[in-house]
């Protein structure tokens, strides 16, 4: 039987997990609109998107519009490769389930 | 049982991610408004260049259009991130924007505009962005769009004056006004429907 694989903490967080994927489908975005689409508070979503950050998942961006703060947030090539492992790695363990 | 709540909890990872990644590309659809706002605009171009019978009709308007549109567009930019899909749409449209300008501008001054080339070339040139961005989108709605503009097109190289400019005021009322409010709509109850208590992720 071959071994199943183990899912990442990093991105197995199911925040983390949401922003990683929102991010999949963005080319940036900014820090009011992940926390509108999550539903999080503020706290939360920074402490998360820091974790990732950390990780080298998400890079950030801080720059001013009309002179108001803006902090955007990115998926670096780090992070998309973890994703795509995390989906792989599901699947498997998904189809393993299933057999069981 | 522990197998099929842990199964359960996986499913509910996947539904996660594709409903995530969906969200950040539905962030294209916002555009109804901006239908709306053109097919005045060309409404409002259209009474004062016949009632009005001044040649500053058109250029006039379309330059405040384009402007109002640029601020507003930047605006509404800021509040939603970028996407590659988002930018593709974008490209399109404003590419013909400023084709149909020029064109239209230079006709105008060269004193060569004549209205059946005029419903022609707007026709054409509104069907070729539809269908970009419809094919772009995989909206079969806004196709309809450009088939309609290139009926109005073909009726103004093979109709008369009046029959080209009623396909004309016909394709803007259908294509711009009532798409607009369409695209409106259906972005209003998806956004509707999105507020349920399942959209919210939290660690």
């Amino acid at each position: 039987m071959p071994e199943l694989p183990e899912l990442n903490p990093v991105i197995h967080g199911k925040l983390r997990l949401a922003l990683l994927s929102l991010l999949s489908g963005v080319e940036k975005a900014e820090f009011t609109w992940l926390r509108a689409k999550t539903g999080s508070t503020d706290g939360n979503l920074g402490a998360q998107l820091l974790k990732l950050e950390e990780a080298g998942y998400v890079a950030v961006e801080k720059k001013f519009v009309q002179r108001k703060p803006q902090t955007l947030y990115r998926m670096t090539d780090q992070g998309r490769e973890a994703l795509t492992g995390y989906v792989r790695a599901l699947k498997q363990l998904l189809g393993a389930a299933i057999e069981a | 049982m522990a197998v099929s709540i842990e199964e359960q909890e996986l499913k509910s990872r996947l539904n996660l991610i594709e409903n995530m990644i969906s969200e950040g590309r539905r962030s294209t659809e916002n555009w109804g408004w901006m239908f709306i706002f053109w097919g005045v605009a060309y409404y409002i171009a259209i009474a004062w260049a016949t009632w009005g019978h001044s040649s500053l009709a058109w250029p006039v308007t379309m330059i405040v259009a384009s402007l109002l549109a640029a601020v507003l567009a930047s605006r509404k930019a800021q509040k939603s991130p970028a996407t590659t899909m988002g930018r593709a749409i974008g490209a399109v449209w404003i590419g013909v924007g400023i084709s149909l300008f020029l064109v239209m501008m230079s006709l105008s001054i060269s004193g060569r505009y004549e209205p059946h080339v005029f419903i022609a070339i707007i026709g054409a040139m509104l069907g070729a962005a539809n269908a970009t961005s419809s094919i772009i989108l995989k909206w079969k709605m806004q196709f309809g769009c450009a088939v309609v503009w290139w009926a109005a097109a073909i009726v103004g190289c093979f109709g008369t004056e009046n029959q080209g400019s009623i396909a004309f005021l016909g394709a803007l009322f259908v294509c711009q006004i009532l798409f607009g409010i369409y695209g409106m709509i259906l972005k209003s109850n998806k956004r509707s429907a999105r507020q349920r208590p399942e959209g919210a992720a939290h660690a």
